[in-house]
């Protein structure tokens, strides 16, 4: 029976109302992709719908039809997956090998996160693996401007996917495209087009701590991006400054000593979390040859995981941070200053 | 876990990852509960000044106490703020913490 103990790879899929990810996802899986998948979908209403869109992996879709995932039915997440698990374990349904859970379009990320790190049950048998977001080309900017769990969803993505691109023009994908990366930096963004392929692909791929996107943190370098700067419409502008998220990149040269770091990390998560939408880096540790990565949506950080070696010859520590209402240089004077005071080195 | 007094480490939060290289093991748990103890060490840096007080409880939790005697048992650096913040009765910013004595160096 070791199949009991094996750790699941969880695949996140979110997106706002109608924008697409059912569909995406009745697409990506067919045939040996759909039978190796278990697929929970959660449906915010009376009625759930979506399961029905997904008649391939019925046997292995299970509804959380209570509410929404982002507040109410965090128990009944937890639930359904360690229903599932056990179920597994028995033989009462098909043997899988990974999971997607498909969220409402109203969920924001974190608490859906907080769920599979945080729970010592769900914890010892699922990991995350990715965060994918599923963005409408032709409402976006209305999305963004009116609700923040739009904002929510794109800011601690790991991936996102532009759907409905065939029914706008090929400028205005690109400028959504521009300003999806100064929103995210750290996402990778593919339009629905691609091939199934290619999006199953990006579906199960673990690249959330693989190499090419801890390269992608060394590559923005330092500095702050504020947001808007790629032009676009004024509505866009407006909702930007509204928001006012800015996604900042912070390097420091010498070795960070872990114990400072994390007193200092803790208590700004502690204090500023809500506003800290998503933070992604590479880590120079003193007295350690590999570099640590971090993640963290919010006040909840992933375990810290440790490279085998570093991307590239830079030895430096790079942290990416996606905030709102917080700038990257009262972030890293604070760092400073915390280091000066417990009187190490920055 | 510690084989001669039996204690589990210091939990899964975050914050008790170790940095490898620094030995594995039993040097591994060692370098663990040295950690601890040098958090708590510079933990104090901060928190005596607020006449507020961190001790290690066996490897596992925290002890914070204030000098009216209170204290409390918290399990990790997350709860720790957000427990001085409340014995304090005010917020604990990073982002403003030690900026008023660098302007009086000044």
């Amino acid at each position: 029976m070791s199949l009991a103990y094996d750790i699941l790879p969880v695949t996140l899929v979110t997106g706002f109302l109608g924008s697409g990810k059912s569909t995406l996802l009745a697409d990506v899986l067919t045939g040996d992709a759909a039978r190796d998948t278990a697929v929970l979908v959660n449906e915010f209403g009376e009625v759930g719908l979506d399961h029905l869109l997904m008649g391939e992996v019925d046997t292995q879709t299970v509804l959380l039809d209570n509410g929404c995932v982002c507040c109410s039915i965090r128990g009944e997440l937890k639930d359904a997956l360690a229903g599932l698990f056990s179920k597994r374990a028995r033989g009462d349904v098909p043997t899988f090998s990974r999971v997607v859970i498909e969220t409402t379009g109203l969920a924001t990320p974190a608490p859906i996160i907080a769920t599979l790190l945080a729970d010592p049950v769900i914890r010892s048998h699922y990991a995350l693996k990715a965060t994918i977001t599923v963005v409408d080309a032709v409402n976006a900017e209305t999305q963004r401007a009116r609700y923040p769990e739009w904002l929510a969803q794109i800011s601690a993505t790991d991936r996102i996917v532009i759907s409905k691109g065939d029914l706008t023009t090929e400028p205005h994908i690109n400028a959504l495209k521009r300003s999806l990366h100064a929103l995210n930096p750290l996402a990778e963004i593919v339009e629905r087009n691609s091939s199934p392929d290619a999006l199953r692909e990006l579906l199960f791929k673990p690249a959330r701590f693989a190499p090419d996107s801890v390269q992608s943190v060394s590559e923005i370098g330092a500095g702050t991006v504020r947001l808007g700067e790629g032009g676009g419409r004024l509505a866009h502008r407006v909702a930007i400054e509204r928001n006012a998220i800015v996604s900042s990149c912070i390097r420091l040269e010498e070795p960070l000593d872990w114990q400072v770091f994390t007193l200092w990390f803790t208590m700004l998560l502690n204090r500023h979390g809500d506003k800290i939408l998503r933070v992604k880096g590479l880590l120079a540790l003193e007295g350690a040859e590999r570099p640590a990565v971090l993640h963290a949506v919010q006040h909840l950080v992933h375990p810290v995981l440790h490279l085998e070696e570093w991307p590239d010859a830079s030895r430096a520590s790079t942290l990416v941070f996606i905030t709102e209402g917080l700038d990257g240089a009262s972030i890293e004077a604070s760092y400073r200053r915390f280091c000066a005071a417990l009187e190490v080195a920055a | 876990m510690c084989g001669m007094c039996g204690l589990l480490g210091g939990g899964n939060h975050w914050s008790n990852t170790t940095v490898p290289g620094a030995g594995t093991g039993v040097n591994g748990s060692a370098n663990a509960r040295r950690q601890r103890l040098l958090q708590a060490a510079l933990a104090n840096r901060i928190l005596i000044p607020l006449r507020l007080r961190l001790d290690d409880f066996h490897g596992q939790s925290f002890v914070l106490s204030s000098p009216t005697g209170a204290s409390e048992m918290v399990g990790d650096f997350a709860q720790v703020w957000k427990v001085a913040e409340q014995m304090l009765g005010r917020p604990l910013d990073p982002l403003t913490l030690f900026q008023v004595d660098e302007e009086e160096h000044a």
